[in-house]
C-alpha cells in the first residue's frame, strides 16, 4: 500500500508539473492583461495533436515536430489574442464577456480539431524508450524525468527572460501598471499579443510532454484548462513560481484520489479542490499576488 | 393577464422589429402546429430552452453576475425526474416537483459562498460546479447509467390523464414558456426587479439606500435555479430520455449563445434567442459537428458585434444619437464649469 | 442635540493615518459641512460615517444608537443616507426607476407581491410611482422620468442621485462633493435645493470643494486637515480662522481654484 501511495505521489508530479505549466500560461496572459484566458486548454491539444500530425502523419523527427508544434501554436495564440480578444479588448468589455468569448473560441477550436483529425486518441512515443530506473524501489520512467526537467527548464528560462530580457522587463512593467507602462513608451497592445504567443507556447509544450503517458484527443482541452486554473488559483493568480506549486500539489492530490477514492471521481475531486479554495481561501496558498 | 397582453401588444407596437420578429415567431408556430414534421422538435426545444435561458437572464442580465453553472440544477431536477418515474414509476407530478425542490436546495447550499465571490472568481466556481453535476452523471452509474443515460420516462401528464403528442406537448411548452417570461416581466417591473437592476448598476449605491446585497444576490440566484429545475424536468419529460450530455457544458454555451442573440438583460430577448439558435443547426442538418463550430462561432461574432443582442438593435441605434445629444451637452456643461 | 455624533474615531490604512482621533457633532438639522485641502481624509470620514469603512478606533453614535462598523445597509435604514463623490446610478433603469429604488426601505414587496401584482402590492406601487413623480417635479427632473439614466446630462445624474436619496427620506442626508463637476448655474440650483431640503426638516452634511457653495449654505463648518479636525465653527468663524488659512496657503492653487 505504501509503495502505491509513493508511486502515485510520483506520477501525481509528473502530472502536476503539467498543470503548473499551463498554470502559468493563465498567469502570462493574467498578468498582462487582466484577461482570463480560458481558451488555455486548446493550446494544450493543439501541441499534442500538431506534433503527432507532423510526426506520424509527415515522418518528421520527434524534436523537430515538436519545435514546429511549438511554433504554430504560438502563433495560433497571436491568432486568438488578434481575432477574438483585440476587438473586445479595444471595446472595454466586461470581464465576462471576455471570458465568455475566449471559452466559446475554445470550443471553436476543439471542433476544428475534431473536424481535421477525427475524433481518435492519439499517442506520441515515449521521448527516452528504456526501462524505467529503479531508485529507492520506486520506478522512475524516462518520460518523467523529462517532465520534470523540461518543466524546470522552463521555469528558469522563464524568470531570465522576465528579469533579464528588455521584453520580459516591459511586460513586467505592464502587468504593475498598464497606463504608466504606456506612458513609458512600452507598446502596450503588443505586449498583449506576446502574451498570447507565450503563453500558447507554454501549453503546447506542456501538451508535447504529457502525450506521450496519456494520450490527445480533441476534447483534453477544457479538463487541461481546469486543472491549469485550479493550479493558478491555489498559487495565487498572477504567481508563476505559485501556478507551478499549486500545480504539482493538485497532481498529487489528484493521485491520492484515485488511490483511495477511485479513478471515477478524480476530476470531481479536483474541482472540489477548486471550489474549497475559492471559497475559503481565493487568494491561494501563497497569498494575495502583487 | 389580459391586462399584461395588450401591455406587451403596446411595447411590440413601439419596436417595429420587435413586432416582426414577434409575428414570424408566431408564424412558425402555427406553421409547425399545422403541418408537424422535424421543426416540430425544434420548436419544442426552444420552448424548453426558453425558460432555462430567462432564469439565466434574471441572474445575469439583470442582476449583473455570472453563472456558467445553471446547468447544474437542470441536471438535479431532469435526473431527480427520470430516476424516479423511470426507475421507480413515480407520477411525474411529484417527481418533478421534488426534483425542482431538491435544485432549489442545492442552490441555496452553493449559493451563500459563491456569491461572495466576484469575476473571474465567480466565474470559475459556477463553472466547477456545473462540470461537478456533468461529472456525478458520467460517474454515479448505479443511478444514472451514465454514458448510456435513461430512457422510458414518463411523458407529462397527471396521473391518467398524459400529454403524449408532439402537438398536445408543444402547446403544453408554449404555455409554460409564455407563463415563465409573464413572471419574469412581473419581476422586472416590482420592487424585487428593481433591486435586481440596482445591485447590477452599483452595489455601493444600493447598499446606502439599505438594499441587502448579497441577499438580493442570492434570491436572483435561486429564482434563476428554479427555471433552471423546471427546464430540466421539463426536458426529460418531453423527450422521455436523459444522458449527461444533456446537461452537460454544451447547455451552458447554448444557454449564452440564446441570451446573446435574444439580448441579455431585455425581457423577451430569451424567445427569439432560443427560436432562432434552436433553428441554426437545421441550417447544418446532416453535419452534427459543425452545431457547436457554428455556436461557439456564433457567439463569439455576436460578442463583437453586437453585444446587446438582436432585440436591441433599434434601441442601440437610438443610444447612440441619445448619447451622441448627451456628450455635446457634456462638453459643453464641462467648459462651462472651467470658465 | 446632535443627531450625529463622532468619538475620536480614527482610520488607519497600513501606516497612513487617514482619519485621525476625529471627534464632530452633527445636529439634527440645517446645513453641515467637512471641508479640507485634498487628501485631508474627508471620503474616508464620509465611508467611516456611512458604514463602507470601519473605523480603526472611536465610535460613531447616530441617532442615539452606536453604529460603529454596523454595514450600510443597516445604517441607511436608521435614517442616514449618503452620496457618492463619483456618481453612483443604476444606468439600466430608467430616471423613474431609479428614485423608486429609492423607496426600497419603506416598501415591503417582495417575491410573490412581484408574481401576483394585482393583490397585496398593487396600492404600494401606485404610492411609490406617485411620490416618485412628486419628488422628480420638486427637483427638475419630470420630464427626463423616462430616460435611461445612463444617457443622462452629468448635470442631471448628480441631481437624480439626490432626488434618489431624498426618497430613502433620510433624517441625515450625506452628500459627497456634490456640486463637483457643476457649471455655475448649476451650482446656485443645488444650493437653493439643498436649503429647500434642510428647510423642509432633513438634515444635511456635505463634503465639498467649492468654496462659494458651502460659505452660502452651511450653518456650520468642521475642517480637516492631514485626516485631524483643526477647526470648527459658523462660515464667518471658519474663514477668519488662522489654522485653516495656513492650510489652505499650503495648498494655494486649490483655494484659489475654490
Amino acid at each position: 500500500m505504501l509503495d502505491l501511495v509513493a508511486q502515485s505521489i510520483l506520477s501525481g508530479i509528473g502530472v502536476g508539473c503539467i498543470y503548473g505549466l499551463i498554470g502559468i500560461g493563465f498567469c502570462v496572459i493574467y498578468n498582462a492583461s487582466g484577461i482570463v484566458n480560458f481558451a488555455q486548454g486548446a493550446f494544450v491539444m493543439m501541441g499534442g495533436m500538431v506534433t503527432y500530425t507532423a510526426f506520424a502523419r509527415y515522418g518528421l523527427p520527434l524534436p523537430l515536430a515538436a519545435a514546429l508544434a511549438i511554433v504554430l501554436v504560438a502563433f495560433a495564440g497571436v491568432v486568438l489574442e488578434r481575432l477574438v480578444v483585440r476587438p473586445l479588448w479595444n471595446r472595454g468589455s466586461t470581464m465576462f464577456v471576455m471570458i465568455l468569448a475566449t471559452l466559446a473560441a475554445q470550443i471553436v477550436i476543439e471542433r476544428l480539431a475534431l473536424l481535421a483529425a477525427g475524433d481518435q486518441p492519439r499517442t506520441l512515443p515515449v521521448f527516452t524508450d528504456r526501462p524505467p530506473l529503479r531508485i529507492l524501489g520506486l520506478a522512475v520512467n524516462f518520460q518523467f524525468l523529462w517532465i520534470v526537467a523540461c518543466s524546470l527548464l522552463v521555469i528558469v528560462l522563464l524568470a531570465l527572460f522576465f528579469s533579464s530580457t528588455k521584453t520580459g522587463k516591459a511586460m513586467r512593467a505592464c502587468s504593475i501598471n498598464r497606463d504608466a507602462a504606456a506612458l513609458q513608451g512600452i507598446p502596450v497592445s503588443r505586449m498583449l499579443a506576446l502574451a498570447f504567443a507565450l503563453s500558447a507556447a507554454l501549453g503546447a509544450f506542456a501538451g508535447i510532454l504529457i502525450t506521450p503517458t496519456q494520450y490527445t484527443a480533441f476534447n483534453v482541452g477544457v479538463p487541461f484548462a481546469i486543472s491549469g486554473f485550479i493550479a493558478a488559483i491555489v498559487g495565487g493568480f498572477g504567481r508563476p513560481l505559485g501556478a507551478f506549486t499549486g500545480g504539482i500539489l493538485l497532481g498529487v492530490a489528484q493521485a491520492l484520489a484515485i488511490v483511495f477514492l477511485g479513478s471515477a471521481f478524480k476530476n470531481v475531486a479536483a474541482l472540489s479542490i477548486l471550489l474549497l479554495f475559492l471559497f475559503v481561501r481565493p487568494t491561494g496558498l501563497l497569498g494575495p499576488a502583487k | 393577464m389580459m391586462n399584461s397582453l395588450t401591455s406587451i401588444w403596446a411595447e411590440a407596437r413601439s419596436n417595429p422589429l420587435l413586432l416582426v420578429l414577434w409575428l414570424a415567431v408566431a408564424a412558425l408556430a402555427a406553421y409547425v402546429f399545422v403541418n408537424g414534421g422535424y421543426l416540430m422538435a425544434v420548436l419544442q426545444f426552444a420552448c424548453i430552452y426558453v425558460v432555462f435561458v430567462a432564469g439565466l437572464n434574471l441572474f445575469m442580465g439583470f442582476t449583473g453576475q455570472v453563472s456558467f453553472g445553471h446547468n447544474a440544477f437542470a441536471a438535479i431536477s431532469g435526473y431527480t425526474s427520470a430516476v424516479l418515474t423511470a426507475t421507480y414509476g413515480w407520477d411525474p407530478v411529484p417527481a418533478a416537483v421534488l426534483g425542482i425542490g431538491g435544485a432549489l436546495a442545492c442552490a441555496l447550499i452553493v449559493g451563500y459562498p459563491v456569491l461572495r465571490l466576484r469575476g473571474h472568481y465567480l466565474a470559475m466556481a459556477t463553472l466547477a460546479i456545473g462540470l461537478i453535476a456533468y461529472e456525478v452523471a458520467v460517474q454515479w452509474d448505479s443511478v444514472t447509467q451514465g454514458y448510456m443515460g435513461i430512457s422510458g420516462i414518463a411523458p407529462l401528464g397527471v396521473g391518467r390523464w398524459t400529454i403524449t403528442s408532439d402537438r398536445g406537448i408543444l402547446i403544453f411548452l408554449i404555455v409554460v414558456a409564455l407563463l415563465s417570461l409573464l413572471m419574469v416581466r412581473g419581476i422586472r417591473r416590482s420592487r424585487l426587479g428593481r433591486s435586481f437592476v440596482a445591485v447590477a448598476g452599483s452595489e455601493d449605491a444600493a447598499r446606502a439606500l439599505g438594499i441587502d446585497v448579497a441577499r438580493t444576490k442570492l434570491l436572483a440566484f435561486l429564482i434563476s435555479a428554479g427555471y433552471a429545475a423546471v427546464a430540466g424536468s421539463l426536458f426529460v419529460h418531453a423527450v422521455g430520455f436523459v444522458s449527461p450530455e444533456v446537461f452537460g457544458l454544451h447547455m451552458v454555451v447554448l444557454a449564452f449563445t440564446m441570451l446573446y442573440v435574444g439580448g441579455i438583460g431585455t425581457i423577451v430577448g430569451p424567445v427569439f434567442g432560443a427560436v432562432i439558435v434552436a433553428l441554426l443547426p437545421e441550417t447544418f442538418r446532416g453535419f452534427k459537428e459543425y452545431q457547436d463550430l457554428a455556436y461557439g462561432a456564433a457567439l463569439v461574432l455576436i460578442l463583437i458585434y453586437t453585444p446587446r443582442g438582436l432585440v436591441s438593435l433599434p434601441d442601440l441605434w437610438r443610444r447612440r444619437k441619445a448619447a451622441q445629444k448627451t456628450d455635446v451637452q457634456q462638453t459643453s456643461a464641462r467648459q462651462g464649469g472651467a470658465a | 442635540m446632535s443627531l450625529l455624533r463622532l468619538d475620536h474615531v480614527s482610520r488607519r490604512f497600513g501606516g497612513l493615518v487617514a482619519t485621525d482621533d476625529v471627534s464632530l457633532e452633527i445636529p439634527g438639522q440645517g446645513i453641515s459641512a467637512v471641508i479640507g485641502p485634498n487628501g485631508a481624509g474627508k471620503t474616508t470620514l464620509f465611508n467611516v460615517i456611512s458604514g463602507f469603512l470601519a473605523p480603526s478606533a472611536g465610535k460613531v453614535i447616530f441617532d442615539g444608537q452606536d453604529i460603529t462598523g454596523r454595514p450600510p445597509e443597516a445604517i441607511a435604514r436608521l435614517g442616514l443616507v449618503r452620496t457618492f463623490q463619483l456618481v453612483q446610478l443604476f444606468d439600466d433603469l430608467t430616471v423613474l426607476e431609479n428614485v423608486k429604488v429609492g423607496f426600497h426601505m419603506q416598501t415591503q414587496g417582495g417575491l410573490l407581491s412581484a408574481l401576483l401584482p394585482g393583490l397585496a402590492s398593487r396600492h404600494e406601487e401606485q404610492m411609490v410611482e406617485e411620490r416618485a413623480r412628486d419628488l422628480l417635479r420638486q427637483t427638475g427632473l419630470a420630464d427626463q422620468a423616462g430616460t435611461m439614466a445612463a444617457v443622462l446630462p452629468y448635470g442631471k445624474k448628480r441631481l437624480l442621485e439626490i432626488t434618489r436619496a431624498l426618497a430613502a427620506k433620510p433624517k441625515l442626508l450625506l452628500l459627497d462633493e456634490p456640486a463637483a463637476g457643476l457649471n455655475k448655474q448649476e451650482t446656485e440650483a443645488l444650493a437653493a435645493l439643498l436649503r429647500g431640503i434642510a428647510a423642509a426638516g432633513t438634515a444635511i452634511l456635505l463634503i465639498e470643494h467649492d468654496m462659494s457653495l458651502v460659505m452660502s449654505v452651511t450653518d456650520q463648518i468642521a475642517v480637516l486637515d492631514f485626516g485631524r479636525l483643526i477647526a470648527r465653527g459658523t462660515p464667518d468663524e471658519v474663514r477668519a480662522n488662522k489654522d485653516v488659512i495656513a492650510a489652505y496657503l499650503g495648498t494655494q492653487s486649490e483655494a484659489a481654484h475654490a
